[in-house]
Protein backbone atom coordinates (compact mmCIF):
# COMPACT_ATOMS: atom_id res chain seq x y z
CA UNK A 1 0.00 0.00 0.00
CA UNK A 2 1.20 3.41 -0.94
CA UNK A 3 2.04 6.16 1.78
CA UNK A 4 -0.81 8.84 2.70
CA UNK A 5 0.03 12.06 1.09
CA UNK A 6 1.04 14.01 3.81
CA UNK A 7 2.69 18.01 4.12
CA UNK A 8 4.48 19.02 7.52
CA UNK A 9 5.75 22.89 7.64
CA UNK A 10 8.91 22.15 9.79
CA UNK A 11 8.60 25.69 12.42
CA UNK A 12 11.41 27.35 13.59
CA UNK A 13 14.40 26.42 10.62
CA UNK A 14 16.19 28.73 8.34
CA UNK A 15 15.49 28.10 5.90
CA UNK A 16 11.52 26.68 6.21
CA UNK A 17 11.56 23.42 5.44
CA UNK A 18 8.31 21.76 4.07
CA UNK A 19 8.26 17.89 4.10
CA UNK A 20 5.91 16.10 1.49
CA UNK A 21 5.73 12.22 2.02
CA UNK A 22 3.57 9.75 -0.02
CA UNK A 23 2.47 10.83 -3.98
CA UNK A 24 2.54 13.89 -5.74
CA UNK A 25 0.15 13.59 -8.55
CA UNK A 26 -2.74 15.65 -9.92
CA UNK A 27 -4.99 14.45 -7.44
CA UNK A 28 -2.40 15.67 -4.63
CA UNK A 29 -0.53 18.51 -6.29
CA UNK A 30 -2.69 21.76 -5.87
CA UNK A 31 -2.22 20.99 -1.56
CA UNK A 32 1.41 21.53 -2.59
CA UNK A 33 1.51 24.21 -4.68
CA UNK A 34 -1.04 26.08 -2.35
CA UNK A 35 1.38 25.42 0.69
CA UNK A 36 4.44 26.44 -1.58
CA UNK A 37 2.60 29.73 -2.61
CA UNK A 38 1.48 30.86 0.91
CA UNK A 39 4.75 30.39 2.45
CA UNK A 40 6.11 32.13 -0.53
CA UNK A 41 3.87 34.97 0.12
CA UNK A 42 4.67 34.84 4.34
CA UNK A 43 8.13 36.57 2.88
CA UNK A 44 9.92 33.66 2.63
CA UNK A 45 11.84 33.78 -0.56
CA UNK A 46 14.36 30.63 -0.05
CA UNK A 47 12.53 27.17 0.83
CA UNK A 48 14.20 23.88 1.58
CA UNK A 49 11.86 21.34 0.06
CA UNK A 50 11.93 17.79 1.75
CA UNK A 51 11.34 15.35 -1.06
CA UNK A 52 12.88 11.80 1.42
CA UNK A 53 9.35 10.36 1.90
CA UNK A 54 7.93 10.98 -1.30
CA UNK A 55 6.99 7.33 -3.19
CA UNK A 56 5.47 8.90 -6.94
CA UNK A 57 5.96 12.24 -8.61
CA UNK A 58 4.68 13.02 -12.06
CA UNK A 59 4.53 15.88 -14.24
CA UNK A 60 1.79 17.96 -12.44
CA UNK A 61 4.22 17.73 -9.44
CA UNK A 62 7.11 19.11 -11.30
CA UNK A 63 5.24 21.17 -13.26
CA UNK A 64 4.07 22.85 -9.36
CA UNK A 65 7.52 22.59 -8.38
CA UNK A 66 8.70 24.81 -11.48
CA UNK A 67 6.17 27.07 -10.79
CA UNK A 68 7.21 27.58 -6.87
CA UNK A 69 10.90 28.13 -8.01
CA UNK A 70 10.18 30.70 -10.63
CA UNK A 71 8.03 32.91 -7.66
CA UNK A 72 11.44 32.06 -5.09
CA UNK A 73 13.73 33.52 -7.65
CA UNK A 74 11.26 36.25 -8.49
CA UNK A 75 11.80 37.61 -5.23
CA UNK A 76 15.44 36.89 -4.74
CA UNK A 77 15.15 33.33 -3.42
CA UNK A 78 15.44 29.94 -4.24
CA UNK A 79 13.75 26.53 -4.19
CA UNK A 80 16.12 23.91 -2.77
CA UNK A 81 14.88 20.37 -3.43
CA UNK A 82 15.81 17.25 -0.98
CA UNK A 83 15.06 14.05 -3.21
CA UNK A 84 17.55 10.56 -2.93
CA UNK A 85 15.31 7.92 -4.05
CA UNK A 86 16.71 6.45 -7.37
CA UNK A 87 13.68 6.26 -8.61
CA UNK A 88 12.18 10.24 -8.00
CA UNK A 89 16.01 11.32 -8.64
CA UNK A 90 15.50 9.84 -12.00
CA UNK A 91 12.63 12.06 -12.94
CA UNK A 92 14.00 15.09 -12.24
CA UNK A 93 17.54 13.74 -14.74
CA UNK A 94 14.85 12.67 -17.40
CA UNK A 95 13.06 15.96 -17.54
CA UNK A 96 16.84 18.20 -17.37
CA UNK A 97 15.82 19.60 -14.06
CA UNK A 98 18.96 18.95 -12.37
CA UNK A 99 19.96 21.56 -14.36
CA UNK A 100 17.35 23.75 -13.22
CA UNK A 101 16.81 22.85 -9.38
CA UNK A 102 19.23 22.69 -6.43
CA UNK A 103 19.46 19.13 -5.89
CA UNK A 104 20.35 18.01 -2.43
CA UNK A 105 20.50 14.30 -0.78
CA UNK A 106 19.80 15.07 2.62
CA UNK A 107 18.79 17.93 4.57
CA UNK A 108 21.97 19.08 5.85
CA UNK A 109 23.27 19.24 2.50
CA UNK A 110 20.25 20.79 1.50
CA UNK A 111 21.21 24.02 4.14
CA UNK A 112 18.37 23.36 6.32
CA UNK A 113 19.69 24.00 9.76
CA UNK B 1 -6.95 -15.47 -22.09
CA UNK B 2 -4.50 -18.14 -20.60
CA UNK B 3 -4.00 -21.29 -18.95
CA UNK B 4 -2.11 -19.31 -16.46
CA UNK B 5 -4.12 -17.33 -14.01
CA UNK B 6 -1.09 -15.15 -13.00
CA UNK B 7 0.22 -14.44 -16.44
CA UNK B 8 -0.41 -12.65 -19.72
CA UNK B 9 0.29 -13.26 -23.08
CA UNK B 10 0.37 -11.84 -26.65
CA UNK B 11 -2.92 -11.06 -27.52
CA UNK B 12 -4.59 -10.62 -24.03
CA UNK B 13 -6.26 -7.12 -23.93
CA UNK B 14 -7.35 -5.57 -20.40
CA UNK B 15 -10.02 -2.41 -20.90
CA UNK B 16 -10.18 0.25 -17.92
CA UNK B 17 -12.96 3.20 -18.52
CA UNK B 18 -13.81 5.64 -15.75
CA UNK B 19 -15.14 9.28 -15.64
CA UNK B 20 -12.34 11.84 -17.15
CA UNK B 21 -11.52 13.31 -13.97
CA UNK B 22 -7.21 13.60 -12.81
CA UNK B 23 -8.06 12.24 -9.34
CA UNK B 24 -8.77 8.78 -11.06
CA UNK B 25 -5.50 8.81 -13.05
CA UNK B 26 -4.26 6.38 -9.90
CA UNK B 27 -6.48 3.68 -11.35
CA UNK B 28 -4.61 3.71 -14.61
CA UNK B 29 -1.77 3.59 -12.87
CA UNK B 30 -2.47 0.84 -10.76
CA UNK B 31 -3.90 -1.41 -13.58
CA UNK B 32 -0.72 -0.82 -15.34
CA UNK B 33 1.38 -2.11 -12.83
CA UNK B 34 -0.60 -5.40 -12.30
CA UNK B 35 -0.83 -5.94 -16.18
CA UNK B 36 3.01 -5.16 -16.50
CA UNK B 37 4.37 -7.92 -14.19
CA UNK B 38 2.04 -10.50 -15.75
CA UNK B 39 3.04 -9.64 -18.66
CA UNK B 40 6.75 -10.41 -17.16
CA UNK B 41 8.03 -6.94 -17.02
CA UNK B 42 10.58 -6.64 -14.44
CA UNK B 43 10.18 -4.02 -11.53
CA UNK B 44 11.93 -0.85 -13.25
CA UNK B 45 10.24 -1.66 -16.19
CA UNK B 46 6.64 -1.77 -14.28
CA UNK B 47 7.71 1.76 -12.46
CA UNK B 48 8.47 3.16 -15.58
CA UNK B 49 5.38 2.08 -17.31
CA UNK B 50 3.70 3.05 -14.47
CA UNK B 51 4.99 6.86 -14.76
CA UNK B 52 4.39 6.63 -18.39
CA UNK B 53 0.89 5.54 -18.47
CA UNK B 54 -0.06 8.17 -15.91
CA UNK B 55 1.67 10.71 -17.58
CA UNK B 56 -0.37 9.43 -21.02
CA UNK B 57 -3.96 9.97 -19.17
CA UNK B 58 -2.65 13.14 -18.29
CA UNK B 59 -1.56 14.14 -21.87
CA UNK B 60 -5.01 12.99 -23.06
CA UNK B 61 -6.55 14.82 -20.60
CA UNK B 62 -4.81 18.06 -21.58
CA UNK B 63 -6.87 21.08 -22.25
CA UNK B 64 -10.00 19.39 -21.82
CA UNK B 65 -12.86 19.69 -19.15
CA UNK B 66 -13.07 17.11 -16.57
CA UNK B 67 -16.33 17.40 -15.88
CA UNK B 68 -16.97 16.06 -19.25
CA UNK B 69 -16.48 12.30 -21.15
CA UNK B 70 -14.52 9.08 -19.94
CA UNK B 71 -10.98 8.10 -20.51
CA UNK B 72 -11.09 4.22 -21.98
CA UNK B 73 -7.65 2.76 -21.42
CA UNK B 74 -6.50 -0.19 -23.04
CA UNK B 75 -3.59 -2.33 -22.60
CA UNK B 76 -2.69 -5.19 -25.13
CA UNK B 77 0.41 -7.27 -24.62
CA UNK B 78 2.74 -7.51 -28.14
CA UNK B 79 5.06 -10.37 -27.87
CA UNK B 80 7.60 -8.79 -25.80
CA UNK B 81 5.94 -5.28 -25.41
CA UNK B 82 2.97 -3.89 -23.96
CA UNK B 83 0.73 -1.09 -26.04
CA UNK B 84 -1.22 0.99 -24.21
CA UNK B 85 -4.15 3.67 -25.96
CA UNK B 86 -5.71 6.18 -24.00
CA UNK B 87 -8.76 7.36 -25.43
CA UNK B 88 -10.70 10.06 -24.09
CA UNK B 89 -14.14 10.60 -25.70
CA UNK B 90 -16.93 13.44 -25.42
CA UNK B 91 -14.14 15.58 -24.86
CA UNK B 92 -15.05 19.16 -24.65
CA UNK B 93 -11.88 22.22 -24.51
CA UNK B 94 -11.94 23.61 -20.76
CA UNK B 95 -12.33 27.25 -20.30
CA UNK B 96 -9.83 27.54 -17.14
CA UNK B 97 -6.30 26.29 -18.69
CA UNK B 98 -5.11 24.16 -15.06
CA UNK B 99 -2.06 26.26 -13.47
CA UNK B 100 1.36 25.25 -15.24
CA UNK B 101 -0.90 23.22 -17.98
CA UNK B 102 1.58 24.06 -20.66
CA UNK B 103 4.41 23.60 -18.85
CA UNK B 104 3.46 20.25 -17.20
CA UNK B 105 2.26 18.90 -20.87
CA UNK B 106 5.71 19.65 -21.76
CA UNK B 107 7.34 17.25 -19.38
CA UNK B 108 4.78 14.41 -19.99
CA UNK B 109 6.42 14.75 -23.06
CA UNK B 110 9.63 14.71 -22.05
CA UNK B 111 9.10 11.75 -19.47
CA UNK B 112 7.43 9.52 -22.51
CA UNK B 113 10.16 10.43 -24.36
CA UNK B 114 12.62 8.71 -21.85
CA UNK B 115 10.37 5.64 -20.72
CA UNK B 116 8.90 4.60 -23.73
CA UNK B 117 10.04 3.01 -27.22
CA UNK B 118 7.14 4.92 -28.80
CA UNK B 119 4.04 7.56 -28.16
CA UNK B 120 1.83 9.87 -30.02
CA UNK B 121 -1.16 11.75 -29.29
CA UNK B 122 -4.28 12.87 -31.49
CA UNK B 123 -7.36 14.18 -31.63
CA UNK B 124 -10.67 13.90 -33.95
CA UNK B 125 -13.98 14.56 -34.30
CA UNK B 126 -14.22 15.50 -30.34
CA UNK B 127 -12.27 12.60 -29.00
CA UNK B 128 -8.54 12.70 -28.24
CA UNK B 129 -6.61 9.62 -28.53
CA UNK B 130 -2.95 8.63 -27.16
CA UNK B 131 -1.21 5.57 -27.30
CA UNK B 132 2.40 4.39 -26.22
CA UNK B 133 4.48 1.27 -26.57
CA UNK B 134 7.02 -0.09 -24.54
CA UNK B 135 9.20 -3.08 -25.31
CA UNK B 136 10.24 -5.33 -22.70
CA UNK B 137 14.39 -5.09 -22.13
CA UNK B 138 13.97 -2.35 -24.85
CA UNK B 139 16.12 1.13 -24.59
CA UNK B 140 13.81 3.21 -23.09
CA UNK B 141 14.09 3.97 -19.53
Amino acid sequence: MDQEFQIEERAGTAPPVIAVSGEIDVATAPQLRECLHRVIAQGDSTIVLDLLGVTFLDSTALGVLVGALKRCREVGGDLHVVVADPRIVKIFEITGLTNVFTIADSLQAAGAS
Amino acid sequence: MTDRADQLVTGDRIELRFPARGDLIVLARLVTSAISARAGFDIEELEDLRLAVGELCLLTLHGSDERYGDLCLELTVLGDAIGVVCTLERAAATDVPAPEGDEIARLSEQILDALVDEHGRESQDGSVRAWLRKCRGGHAG
